[in-house]
């Protein structure tokens, strides 16, 4: 079993990074620490910077200002050869002339390790990722998750202090995909190894994550555990990102402490709080997540009531959606899971519904230039 | 689908657009290949003159080349030269697609385009310019003179096989050595190279067989005591067309033929990633 000792393992500290490709500054003065043993992941839409800053930790890129150190050492101008990390690529880049074994040896051949302590540590690493006498295959003969466990063996084997995953599961179908998100932390949990992730997918963040740390823009605009984020994000982009589909237009009435009253486009006058940096005569956006909007509640159950009329209905299999417009076309989103899964019993458009908005659920942002 | 004998075997017979084809491909290749294998009849002939249809059996043309020493040695010297002018051209090479595919700069692509000039341009031309270059270095009718108009000439075909397989290798392959703890030249030796390894035997090959072939610039190039195999078996048939040539010729093609036997066998080109 390859396991660090808790002790062995260092953080990664990035402070005010930034990277330029020719005009452009991709990377904007990202400050983030990675505590050792801390699974973070760098979660944003393409372009956002999130893969860069993941190649300058690897040193497979220079930051052009900032400092980079992993542990105590200043990495900055040093080689990625020296750094003593473990990589898996996005489309795994194993060395289609090795065979399999030869992969996961690479790095200890490189680190010029006896050929019985190799042989040793290569089949405990493939055993850990449950691929034990699949040595002598080449790279092509194996399936996509195959390949996969054997890049994260190709990466463990040499116990680097930091593990970096780039889109480790982007070439993986869904079904795959979700299996190989529980391996992986299972493994970085029984390794104790620092790691850190780079994805596109918030679902992947959530469930991987002990940190998820959102990039816009080659900028870092929010950094929270995996429940922090998707119930508080700091901001619209981070909400669309995270998947709060529901956005309905309003204005600032007024602002009592951090309560603000809201008159919402579709005529409702909603008290939401927890609102900061919003003044009153603000335009503002109000999201709520779909399933935090409950379909028909009670009566007495605290929620502000709205109804309107269904428009639009989208079964998904697990959950339906219910779009609804609530007056003058503002449409919000309401999801019910499909308990019963009498998909004959839904309601069909034209509805009049009635919808309860739990105030603290909803979130209000400044509308966006 | 509807049918329930849909798995029927298949026919046995070809479609008739298919037999067209393989028809065709036949001819093509007995049409480029016939003129090349029709010197070896003619280098058993018995007969004193190069016609067709051969006359007889007879072994002494092969013996009228060892009897002239002017053959081994042109033989030897244009060996030596393509020789050293593959490894040479490979080296070169080589390193010349690492830094143009691995590197973005500005000038690039016209810097390939130079690499490749002397495919491009008329050989005549080339070897002229060659001559009044290497004349007043001295290296005129010399063999590194001859050896180094040989590496501008075979430098393109490596360049060129090197640049393609070379594009074809993910760049992540190397980056992924780095991160296991493999600098640049242990990169390059354990991983690019074996990756570039079919063509840059490819390219070798092309080479082997340019320099070795190469008539029009040696010519401006060769004199006395300095000949390479084509201009000496030139010079031969310009007084003697007898079947001397064709069994050279013969000579020739069963080393090209087992030259590339060996190296299929050894690297099995293009199978290496199947």
């Amino acid at each position: 079993m390859i396991k660090a000792n808790p002790s062995d393992a260092v953080g990664v500290d990035l402070r005010d990074v930034q990277k330029w490709y020719g005009s452009v500054l991709a990377v904007r003065g990202v400050s983030l620490a990675i505590a050792p043993g801390e699974m973070v992941c760098l979660l944003g839409p393409s372009g956002c910077g999130k893969t860069t800053t993941l190649r300058m930790i690897a040193g497979l890129e220079k930051p052009d200002a900032g400092d980079i150190r992993i542990g105590d050492t200043l990495v900055n101008a040093v080689s990625p050869w020296k750094r003593n990390i473990g990589m898996v690529f996005q489309n795994y880049a194993l060395f289609p002339h090795m065979t399999v074994h030869e992969n996961v040896a690479f790095g200890l051949t490189m680190r010029n390790r006896p050929a019985g302590e190799i042989r040793a540590a290569v089949e405990d690493a493939m055993a850990q990722v449950r691929l034990a006498g699949y040595g002598d295959r080449r790279p092509s003969q194996l399936s996509g998750g195959q390949r996969q466990r054997v890049a994260l063996a190709r990466a463990i084997v040499t116990k680097p202090n930091v593990l970096l995953l780039d889109e480790p599961l982007a070439a993986l179908d869904k079904k795959l995909r979700e299996q190989m998100q529980v391996e992986i932390r299972q493994l970085q949990r029984a390794v104790g190894i620092t790691t850190v992730f780079v994805t596109h997918d918030q679902e992947e963040a959530l469930t991987l994550a002990d940190r998820i740390v959102v990039m816009e823009e080659g900028q870092i605009v929010q950094i929270g555990s995996p429940a922090d984020v998707y119930e508080r994000p700091k901001s619209r982009f981070v909400s669309d990102f995270i998947g709060f589909t529901n956005a309905v237009g309003g204005k600032v009435v007024s602002v009592t402490g951090t309560t603000a009253r809201i008159e919402t486009a579709s005529g409702h006058s909603l008290d939401i709080p927890g609102a900061e940096g919003v003044a009153a005569g603000d335009e503002v956006d109000l999201v709520v997540r779909p399933e935090k909007v409950a379909i028909d509640p009670p009566e007495g159950s605290g929620c502000v009531v709205v109804e309107g009329d269904l428009v639009h209905t989208v079964y998904s299999g697990a959950v339906t959606y219910f779009h609804v417009d609530i007056g003058r076309g503002a449409i919000l989103i309401a999801m019910a899971p499909n308990a019963h899964g009498a998909a004959s019993a839904l309601p069909t458009s034209g509805a009049r519904l009635r919808l309860g908005l739990t105030p603290d659920t909803v979130l209000v942002f400044p509308r966006r230039g | 689908m509807s049918q329930p004998n849909a798995a029927a075997p298949p026919a046995a017979r070809l479609p008739t657009s298919e037999r067209v084809l393989n028809a065709y491909v036949i001819a093509v290749l007995v049409f480029l290949a016939l003129p090349v294998f029709i010197v070896v009849p003619l280098a058993f002939s018995d007969d004193v003159s190069l016609s067709f249809p051969p006359r007889g059996f007879s072994l002494r043309w092969f013996a009228n080349i060892l009897e002239r020493p002017e053959f081994g040695r042109a033989f030897a010297l244009s060996a030596a030269i393509a020789i050293f002018a593959t490894i040479v051209a490979l080296t070169a090479g080589t390193l010349a697609a690492l830094g143009l595919v691995r590197h973005r700069f500005p000038g690039r692509d016209a810097t390939v385009t130079f690499f490749m000039t002397p495919l491009i341009f008329p050989a005549i031309v080339l070897g002229a310019a060659l001559a009044l270059m290497l004349s007043p270095l001295g290296l005129l009718r010399s063999f590194w003179g001859l050896a180094l108009a040989h590496v501008v000439l075979t430098f393109p075909y490596v360049l060129r096989t090197a640049l393609a397989t070379l594009s074809e290798i993910d760049r992540a392959l190397a980056e992924a050595a780095y991160t296991l703890g493999a600098n640049r030249w242990k990169t390059f030796r354990h991983v690019t190279l074996p990756l570039m390894r079919p063509g840059l035997l490819a390219g070798a090959t092309f080479a082997l067989i340019v320099s070795f072939d190469e008539f029009t610039i040696s010519m401006f190039l060769v004199g006395p005591g300095m000949m390479t195999l084509p201009l000496e078996m030139y010079n031969y048939a310009e007084f003697s067309l007898d079947p001397t040539i064709a069994a050279i010729s013969t000579i020739l093609l069963i080393i090209t033929s087992v030259a590339i036997i060996v190296i299929e066998k050894l690297v099995g080109l293009g199978k290496q990633f199947s």
